[in-house]
């Protein structure tokens, strides 16, 4: 297992694109919209930057950890994981694996989002960050294993639209785009269903020296299980179908 | 002693379509074994079956006496598929660490490189291998495990004719180790060359089975063939070296052994004839043949 971690991460380490548009997608947003950011006193800017700041990484870690999971799609197509199936490493083990790599994503965008947050006084001790990595690290393993599970299903051609959906989806729900106190009654009792809200939760609470209740995280981990069997289902039903 | 593989009344169903026709089969390890046959033969469903890939409809297939699955996980298969391809921004040398790491008791790694003949690209991109490179590194993925039973899909298809020899000379030496090694093909010429036994499988059954010299004798038969010119057909069955007789319209096809004496007692019988032909079998003619000559038994 640990061999193939090393050659997955091997080839991330190579190719890294996808890591930068992960990092830029959320440092384009802070920077263009983070300055004309205004409350009606300065502790209050602080306290909308701070939030804005948590979203927008988690943004980052969600958009990147998902895409890299939907990407073994093309190694389906090219026959790779079939080749995988016919030699002792066991399914699971590919599965598993391939989340851990792809949720390895998340740490560059949620770490310079911060640095940048850090940088325009956003309120935050360095021990913070580096629980706040640590945490949206661990909160997107989730969308990493869904991210799989599409990538397993669909071609590459189909994937694309079916990730923008899914990635859509999860980025609302987390209140990304809308924060999830400004959404109707019903659907903030839905969201709060929601991995992806959870785990912004996970990130803002860090901030608020806080931590996530209990029940956030058992959300995650709930969501976490829910995915990583469709993807273990995914990964058996396809690889050898090709 | 267990068999390597052996598959019992093994039937595979693609919807409406019987790939894998009720095969029965079985491989004593050490045995380097040809599947001959011809494309859409049920070659590589057999070969997927035998991997665990796809599942038969009706049968059981073994692998050193347990199920494929099992076979697989222990790590003593290794396979090169038809339709496998590579992952880009790895290395070749890094592929084979891969593999080695898998297996249970791997080959070492400069052995590997230089049975594939890949030392010298140790260090390219799989991504930017030619076809036969490619083939090569595929081969390397194989047999890095050290399987006890190989088993090769057209493992020669993207090669040229130079890269081809080396390939089979590789393998046969792979093989001396007392290694099972079983691979499809749809030349004659590479089971006959490289396999102790050949299988020829047509329709998705097993039409024939035996050393390399049977199967080339069973389809070495020429046709020879003539208008009748008004002449009939009376007696052209007891012409020497007629096997068999066909008639189409005014045409006649005779199934030789030996051509030779047929065609010389044509000419001498002085019987009537025109645009007379003499045609070696094809490998589908021969299979066609041998086909016949099964169900006729």
């Amino acid at each position: 297992m640990l061999a193939y971690l090393k050659f997955e991460l091997r080839r991330m380490y190579r190719e890294p694109r996808l890591i930068i548009l992960t990092v830029a997608m959320p440092v384009i947003l802070f920077l263009a919209l983070g300055g004309s950011i205004k409350g009606d006193t300065p502790e209050k800017t602080k306290e909308i930057l701070a939030y804005l700041m948590v979203a927008w990484a988690a943004y980052g870690a969600l958009l990147g950890t998902f895409s890299s999971g939907v990407g073994v799609s093309h190694e389906r197509s090219a026959g790779w994981l079939r080749q995988l199936r016919i030699t002792p490493l066991p399914p699971a083990t590919v599965v598993i694996t391939k989340a851990i790599a792809c949720s390895l994503v998340a740490i560059p965008a949620v770490l310079v989002v911060s640095v940048i947050g850090m940088a325009r006084n956003v309120d935050f001790s360095v021990g913070q960050l580096a629980l706040l990595v640590l945490l949206m690290w661990l909160g997107s393993v989730p969308f990493a294993l869904v991210g799989l599970a599409v990538g397993f299903v669909l071609p590459p051609n189909l994937a694309q639209p079916a990730s923008f959906l899914v990635s859509f989806g999860l980025a609302f729900a987390g209140g990304i785009f809308i924060q999830s106190d400004d959404m109707p009654k019903t659907m903030q009792q839905i969201v709060e269903w929601s991995p992806s809200y959870r785990f912004t939760q996970a990130g803002y609470a860090v901030l608020q020296h806080d931590t996530q209740s209990g029940t956030g995280w058992a959300i995650i981990a709930g969501w976490a299980l829910v995915f990583a069997a469709l993807a273990a289902l995914a990964y058996r039903r396809s690889a050898a179908a090709k | 002693m267990t068999d390597a593989l052996k598959l019992t009344g093994v039937t595979k169903d693609f919807g409406s379509v019987r790939a894998v026709d009720g095969i029965d089969l079985s491989i004593a390890p050490g045995e380097t074994v040809a599947l001959l046959g011809p494309n859409g033969a049920g070659k590589s469903t057999t070969i997927n079956m035998l991997l665990g890939l796809i599942e038969p409809t009706a049968g059981t297939v073994e692998v050193f006496g347990t199920n494929p699955h099992k076979a697989v996980r222990a790590g003593r298969i290794g396979a090169m598929l038809q339709d496998a391809g590579f992952v880009p921004n790895a290395t070749v040398r890094e592929l084979v660490e891969l593999a080695r790491a898998i297996y249970p008791k791997p080959l070492p790694t400069g052995q590997i490189l230089q049975t594939a003949d890949l030392t010298d690209i140790a260090g390219r991109r799989l991504d930017k291998l030619s076809g036969g490179q490619a083939q090569r590194a595929r081969f390397a993925f194989a047999l890095a495990g050290n399987p006890d039973l190989l088993v090769l899909d057209e493992p020669t298809s993207a090669m040229d004719v130079a890269s081809r020899q080396a390939f089979w000379a590789t393998m046969r030496s792979y093989a001396e180790g007392g290694r099972t090694v079983l691979f499809a093909t749809h030349y004659l010429a590479e089971a006959d060359d490289f396999a102790d036994r050949v299988i020829v499988v047509s329709g998705g059954r097993i039409i024939a089975d035996g050393t390399g010299a049977d199967i080339k004798k069973a389809v070495s038969g020429r046709t020879v063939s003539f208008d009748l010119e008004g002449a009939g057909t009376v007696g052209l069955d007891r012409l020497p070296g007629v096997t068999a007789v066909d008639i189409r319209g005014d045409r006649a096809l005779l199934r030789c052994d030996d051509s030779d004496a047929t065609v010389r007692a044509l000419v001498t019988s002085g019987r009537a004839f025109g645009n007379l032909e003499v045609a070696g079998a094809g490998l589908e003619e021969a299979f066609l043949a041998l086909t016949s000559a099964t169900s006729e038994v």
